[in-house]
């Protein structure tokens, strides 16, 4: 029997996931949209992105638009690796079980 | 780490990404608004060159249409992020509205926009292009079902009477703008009411 793939833990957080799926999607995302679409609280989202950014699956880029802050984030070549393992490893502990 | 995790959690977490990566690339759902307005503005202009010859009736009413939909759609865009997908569809539509913007403006002005059945069958042309670019980028029936329409109403243009082709025309209009704006509205709405909060 094949060993069973490990699943990333930073990857595996469900707020976590939501976060890289969205932002594998689009080239760059605010936080406001980010909150938006995932409908979590500025603290829980703060904290998750942060996570992220640390494991090196996003960066972040602050600037001012018309004097106002806006915080920019996109994926990274790493965080979008990652996804991709995440979802490889998901498919492989599913197996037959995909399709039901 | 996996012995706790049940299959249907992964199945779960599929399904999340599937739909996290989709609602990243939706982008044409949030437009039902601007088909909706663009069909009004047909009507109003229809309805203004029924009441008799007016250089003005399409220009101007395509013009309040155009800045209409510039300034809300640059207050909604605001945090929007960009995407491949969403600069291909709007792309097309911005590249449509100078095309129509330009050559209707320049029929009004001159005096040539006298021919009905020509002036329905190039609009309902252009539009089926328009729709049916977008819906094969996007793979949406619904949508290529609206260009089949204008396609259908471009033809059924250059035969039969006045009244049949104005008819036609007017039918194409309430169906690809009216209901199709107003049938991705809803879909919009209650793709958002389905979606709950994610938590960590």
């Amino acid at each position: 029997m094949p060993d069973l793939p490990e699943l990333n833990p930073v990857v595996h957080g469900r707020l976590r996931l939501a976060l890289l799926s969205l932002l594998s999607g689009v080239e760059e995302a605010e936080f406001t949209w980010l909150r938006a679409k995932s409908e979590a609280t500025d603290g829980n989202l703060g904290a998750q992105l942060l996570k992220l950014e640390e494991a090196g699956y996003v960066a972040v880029e602050k600037k001012f638009v018309s004097r106002k802050p806006q915080t920019l984030y996109r994926i990274t070549e790493a965080g979008r690796q990652a996804l991709t393992e995440y979802v490889q490893a998901l498919k492989q502990l599913l197996g037959p079980a995909m399709d039901a | 780490m996996l012995d706790h995790i049940n299959e249907q959690e992964l199945k779960d977490r599929l399904s999340l990404i599937e739909s996290m990566i989709a609602e990243g690339r939706r982008n044409t759902q949030s437009w039902g608004w601007t088909f909706v307005l663009w069909g009004v503005a047909y009507y109003l202009a229809i309805g203004w060159s029924a009441r008799g010859p007016s250089v003005w009736a399409w220009p101007a009413t395509m013009l309040i249409a155009v800045i209409v939909t510039v300034v809300v759609a640059s207050v909604k865009a605001g945090n929007h992020p960009g995407t491949t997908l969403g600069r291909a569809i709007g792309s097309i539509w911005i590249a449509l509205g100078i095309s129509m913007s330009l050559l209707f403006l320049a029929l009004g002005l001159s005096g040539r926009l006298t021919d009905q059945h020509l002036f329905a069958a190039v609009m309902s042309a252009i539009l089926g292009m328009a729709n049916g670019a977008s819906a094969l980028i996007l793979r949406w029936k619904v949508q290529f079902a609206c260009a089949v329409v204008w396609w259908v109403a471009a033809v059924a243009a250059c035969f039969g009477t006045d009244a049949q082709s104005t008819i036609v025309f007017l039918a194409a209009i309430f169906l690809c703008q009216i209901v199709f704006g107003i049938y991705c509205a809803i879909a919009e709405a209650q793709k958002r009411k389905r979606r709950g909060p994610i938590h960590a």
